[in-house]
């Protein structure tokens, strides 16, 4: 009996069957996941199946019934959907239900009966082919997952990776272009690979107009290429260095310059980078300040003058008045001589301003010999006892008239400093680059607040001084490129070294 | 012979009578032209410096005092401000090759009779003397 002849009624056990087979598996489709893990309830709902067909095939009393090929159904869908524990386990349960229900409706039937042997192993056989199936196409699926996976990944790290050498790359620019100084970095053959903004500016031109051109066909430039190309060649950097260039607007641009090469392992990136300092606005604030300084000293000396010159001026004035009112043959003679004193004071002071105010270009240098110079100038000092020592001859560069008011400002100050035994020692010495000439009174020495102002002009202790002989001697000293020490001791005195440069042997 | 001798007496007690000035400058040639300039109508005194002048005028008497500012030791006007703590009333000429500001500040407090910038007019000078203390 294939089928039931009377077909599927109502209230037919095969439509209980059905109903229950199909609340069953909506009860079981709607246990919430969190409760059993999906394949448990998978695995449970597969069992149901098993039992109700089943239970189908004992309600239909046929062991001939169609219902029998559900069973393969089944096993080959929870095969594809369970691992082999799983699917195995149904096609037990399957197998263990149908030799239960062909025992019992062919009672006496044999093992070895063509319905059990070859029925119930296919449900096995099914099961297996099935489950080789599954897992082959699930590994191929999981391994074209995997595939597309990484895929995934790599695109997504060559983005990343891709985004951050961009960030990379404008950050380093952003820096580049952020520096105040302007950067300009050359391969070694001399072309600009880097131009930032300031550096655009100070040379008087655009970054696009600079980068990939030779450094040294741009206007201006081929001073700064000479100390690059320098730079690496001798792979050592340059720093500080002060040059003018003139840029492509014809502006004159006073740079500070720093030059370092660079060296890498990959030859595309060995050359040299500079860094350049716009000195135009610090140039015009020293000018500023220079100026400023000159009119300080411009109103200290006209106060200076003013009071310097009138005392003299006063005596001149006065007894020429006097002199019109004596008759008496001495006091014309005293009074004559007052007035020549007092010409000869302005005169002095005159001296002292036209050298103070003499500029280093007039300087006109040759070989002085020292200590020849020296004894002509003693020659016609008294007022102290002067020693000399290591007379022998000392020549250094410079210009004789210059260093004679050099000295005879230093003797001269001695020689007011010192009250009783006035003693002079000078003592030439000599090193590799300079002629040292020192100068030890036993004078009443300086005093620390003294030695602050010791080289400011108009500044003086003295009731008859300038104010201008140490500015002088300062001056002439640095004029000569020489060095100047003071060291004094209140009361016991004073010690000034002269150091002026060698003359080199021709 | 005898009318003789008490006008030589008188003209020695005129003598004796003659106002006193210190002239403080640390020029030379300048207190020797005052002295010069001074000595037929009046005694006068020298002094180098300030501290001398402040010397002399604590130990003697005088009428007038001429004194320079800018000097060694004691400034002029410290000079001066030491003075007034002790003499109120004796007048004092400033002769000094320049004036500045602060000095006009100190001059004003200090009672100073005239301030004479250098080259002084020796006409003036005597003129402005005789006017402060007569001959």
């Amino acid at each position: 009996m294939a089928y039931s002849k009377r077909g599927l009624h109502i209230a037919s056990p095969s439509y209980i069957v059905a109903l229950l087979y199909l609340l069953t598996n909506l009860v079981l489709y709607f246990i919430p996941e969190t409760k059993f893990s999906r394949p448990v309830i998978t695995f449970a709902v597969f069992l149901t199946d098993v039992v109700a067909i089943s239970l189908a095939i004992y309600f239909t009393q046929g062991m001939q019934t169609d219902f029998y090929l559900i069973y393969f159904l089944i096993i080959f869908i929870a095969s594809v959907g369970q691992n082999i524990r799983g699917s195995i386990f149904i096609a037990i349960v399957a197998s263990v239900l149908y030799g239960w229900l062909l025992v019992r409706s062919n009672p006496g039937i044999s093992i070895l009966d063509s319905a059990i042997l070859i029925r119930v192993p296919f449900l096995f056989i099914v099961s297996l082919i099935s489950i080789y199936w599954a897992t082959t196409m699930r590994r191929q699926l999981k391994s074209k997952q995997e595939l597309e996976e990484f895929a995934h990944k790599l695109e997504d790290k060559v983005a990343r990776i891709t985004a951050k050498e961009t960030e990379l790359r404008r950050y380093s620019e952003t820096v580049i272009n952020s520096v105040a100084s302007g950067v300009i970095a050359v391969k070694g053959d001399g072309t600009i690979t880097t131009v930032n903004p300031e550096a655009a500016r100070v040379l008087g031109t655009t970054q696009d107009n600079l980068v990939d051109r030779k450094i040294g066909t741009v206007q201006g430039l081929d001073t700064l290429w000479q100390k690059m190309k320098k730079a690496i060649d001798n792979n050592k950097p340059f720093e500080r260095l002060q040059v003018s260039i003139t840029n492509a607007e014809d502006k004159l641009v006073p740079l500070g310059l720093s030059v370092s090469p660079m060296t890498s392992s990959d030859a595309r990136f060995t050359g040299c980078v500079a860094i350049l300092r716009d000195l135009s606005e610090v140039k015009a604030l020293e000018q500023k300040l220079k100026h400023a300084e000159r009119l300080s000293y411009l109103g200290k000396m006209a106060s200076w003058v003013a009071h310097e010159i009138r005392n003299p001026l006063t005596a001149i004035d006065g007894f020429s008045q006097l002199l019109t009112h004596t008759s008496d043959k001495e006091k014309m003679k005293t009074f004559s001589t007052e007035i020549h004193k007092g010409t000869m004071r302005i005169n002095h002071i005159i001296e002292d301003i036209l050298t103070f105010a003499r500029t280093k270009t007039q300087v006109k240098s040759g070989a002085v010999n020292l200590s020849k110079l020296m004894k002509e100038i003693t020659a016609n000092i008294s007022g102290a006892k002067i020693f000399m020592k290591g007379d022998e001859d000392r020549i250094v560069t410079g210009e004789d008239e210059s260093l004679k008011s050099l000295f005879l400002n230093i003797i001269h100050n001695s020689i007011d400093a010192m009250d009783k035994d006035p003693k002079l020692v000078i003592e030439f010495r000599e090193s590799n680059k300079w002629v040292v000439t020192e100068f030890t009174d036993n004078g009443k020495g300086i005093s620390k607040d003294d030695l602050k102002n010791l080289f400011t002009p108009f500044f003086t202790t003295k009731s008859r001084g300038t104010g201008l002989g140490l500015a002088i001697v300062k001056k002439i000293v640095d004029d000569h490129n020489g060095k100047l020490e003071i060291d004094s001791e209140e009361g016991k005195g004073t010690t000034c070294r002269v150091f002026l440069p060698k003359a080199r042997k021709s | 012979m005898t009318t003789y001798q008490p006008m030589k007496n008188l003209v020695n007690e005129g003598e004796r009578m003659k106002k006193r000035i210190l002239v403080c400058d640390d020029e030379e040639s300048i207190r020797l032209l005052l002295n010069e300039s001074l000595q037929d109508t009046y005694e006068v005194v020298e002094a180098a410096n300030g501290r001398d002048a402040l010397r002399l005028a604590t130990k003697e008497h005088f009428d007038l005092i001429i004194m320079d500012i800018k000097m060694p030791s004691v400034h002029g006007l410290e000079a001066i401000e030491r003075i007034r703590q002790r003499s109120d009333n004796i007048p004092i000429v400033i002769c000094s090759a320049y004036r500045a500001m602060e000095d006009d500040i100190i001059v004003k407090t200090s009672n100073v009779a005239a301030f004479l910038v250098k080259p002084i007019d020796i006409k003036a000078l005597k003129a402005k003397i005789f006017e402060l203390i007569g001959d």
